[in-house]
């Protein structure tokens, strides 16, 4: 287990470069056409963009490590278990870090869209484990059924060319005011219960799809 | 220590692939297996290190199942061949990456052999793996699976697209590492020729099934082609075990494999000839007859 933790951190750390690397480039997007009141706001408004691109990056990088880590480790005589309980701690920790970022810049700039934004927190975290579940589940159906894979990289790229898209479009037309931003995070600070039950179910779904199918898979580089 | 496998069986969909397979795999060997393509090395050599699911039968190293087995596991290493085409995960990964994560997952694991072997076969670790040739990608896995240090060491390949140099220089490699560790390997190769000379013992598979496994000193004693006229060969090589019938005219060759006790009758006007590894892999698994006018 201990190599296990020592690979899977390693590749957490990369895969937050990518997220937070996304999360530059959207942030740049949003600062186009803000004015200075909007400016000064916009470090509440940052833990947003973070979980954005938190979102793309996992369901993108979920897919990737399916296919290529998985197999790559059982080959170098890793367990299956290992492998899957090494996988979901990768996506804890990179839930964990992407929470802990917001949490922190929240707490730098305090205001009232920072304390909604801390109150909106198991909002937050279950859209992250929803979408990272959904992400794991294309990953596994992308590496048992390949045709597959083309829609799932065309949703996922038309996926992310959308966000881009919406952020220049919205950043443009002032749709980053604060008051937007309050409106939405005014949303997320209620958790609905089906929130609560969509993010379980995904994740469930997600381990026990991802062992059925990893319990008997054949190693395929 | 030994590494067994008990009336495996694999198959694909109805397709059987490897039927009732059962060896013993003794600790501080070479094992040579072979085949023809689609015999089932690879699938037979990916259930033994359990990444492939057998359908029926066992695999155990020291008595110890090990499928889903950490410690079993961390004996055996399977160095794939790689095909770091556009359609695999690879294709991305640098050799320096692929390298670094083998590290982490043996445990036995050599830097210093490593930083050797890649300057031995100038290998430019920060190379994407699809940026690779053939012979390239047969060098990494060649050094994983030497800097591994797995008691269990088995190479799917190992000389696809190495050119005559890289191989001879793997062979040395190879039997140096075996001498002074004392490791088994299985080197599953379709280049008979050059490495019956550091293979202790084969293991032939046909169509699936196992079809020989013996010592190969033992086994080229015991392997003769018999030629001259048809009438003579059949007289000396009559009640032995023939294989490769090759008829010219009136002439005629055949390959025996000879059982204990048994020998070719030399008083009859035949010529007995000693064959080489290939040349009795051929009699074995090649065509059965072939007759030239």
């Amino acid at each position: 287990m201990k190599r296990s933790l020592r690979f899977w951190t390693r590749y957490t750390w990369e895969s937050l470069e990518v997220v937070l690397g996304a999360m530059a480039i959207l942030a740049v997007l949003s600062l186009l056409g803000a004015d200075r009141e909007q400016t000064a706001d916009f470090a509440a408004q940052l833990p947003y963009l973070l979980c954005a691109s938190a979102i793309f990056g996992m369901m993108m990088l979920n897919t990737g490590s399916q296919t290529l880590y998985v197999p790559l480790l059982l080959s170098m005589g890793e367990t299956r278990w290992n492998v899957l309980l090494g996988f979901h701690y990768y996506r804890v920790l990179v839930i964990a870090v992407t929470m802990g970022l917001c949490a922190l810049i929240w707490v730098l700039f305090p205001g009232e869209l920072s304390g909604l934004g801390l109150r909106s927190f198991p909002t937050i975290l279950c859209v992250l484990v929803a979408v990272s579940s959904l992400g794991s589940i294309l990953g596994t159906l992308f590496v048992r059924w390949r045709w597959l894979g083309t829609v799932i990289i065309v949703l996922l790229c038309g996926g992310a060319g959308g966000l881009i898209g919406i952020t220049s479009a919205a950043s443009l037309n002032g749709g980053f005011s604060a008051a937007a931003v309050v409106k939405l995070a005014g949303y997320l600070v209620k958790t609905p219960w089906w929130l609560v039950l969509i993010a379980l179910g995904t994740l469930a779904a997600d381990v026990l799809f991802q062992w059925v199918l990893l319990r008997r898979r054949e190693v395929k580089l | 220590m030994s590494l067994t496998c008990q009336h495996i069986t694999k198959a694909y969909g109805g397709r059987e692939v490897l039927r009732d397979i059962s060896l013993t795999l003794e600790p501080g060997r070479i094992y040579g297996l072979i085949g023809r393509n689609g015999a089932g090395k690879t699938t037979l050599l990916s259930i033994l290190t359990a990444q492939n699911p057998a359908t029926g039968g066992t695999v155990s190293l020291d008595g110890q199942p090990v499928w889903e087995n950490r410690k079993s596991l961390e004996k055996l290493c399977f160095s794939r061949e790689l095909t770091a085409n556009a359609e695999s995960g690879l294709a991305a990964m640098k050799v320096k990456e692929y390298l670094r994560i083998a590290s982490i997952y043996y445990p036995g694991w050599d830097k210093e052999m490593e930083k050797r072997l890649v300057e031995l076969f100038q290998l430019n670790t920060k190379k994407k793996l699809a940026k690779l040739s053939k012979g390239m990608l047969s060098m990494v896995t060649i050094i994983v699976a030497m800097c591994s240090k797995a008691p269990y060491t088995i190479l799917d390949e190992p000389v696809a697209g190495l050119d005559v140099v890289a191989r001879e220089q793997f062979y040395k490699l190879l039997l140096e590492e075996y001498t002074e560790t004392g490791r088994t390997f299985v080197v599953s190769t379709h280049i008979i020729e050059e490495a019956s000379d550091i293979l202790e013992e084969v293991i032939v598979l046909h169509e699936g099934r196992l079809l020989l496994m013996e010592e190969t000193q033992s086994l080229l004693e015991r392997v003769r082609h018999v030629s001259g006229k048809a009438e003579e060969v059949d007289a000396a090589t009559a009640g032995l075990e023939l294989h490769h019938t090759e008829t010219v005219g009136r002439s005629k060759g055949v390959t025996v494999f000879l059982q204990p006790g048994q020998s070719v009758d030399e008083t009859r006007d035949v010529s007995v000839q000693p064959v080489s590894l290939q040349r009795a892999f051929v009699a074995l698994c090649g065509e059965e007859e072939r007759h030239e006018a």
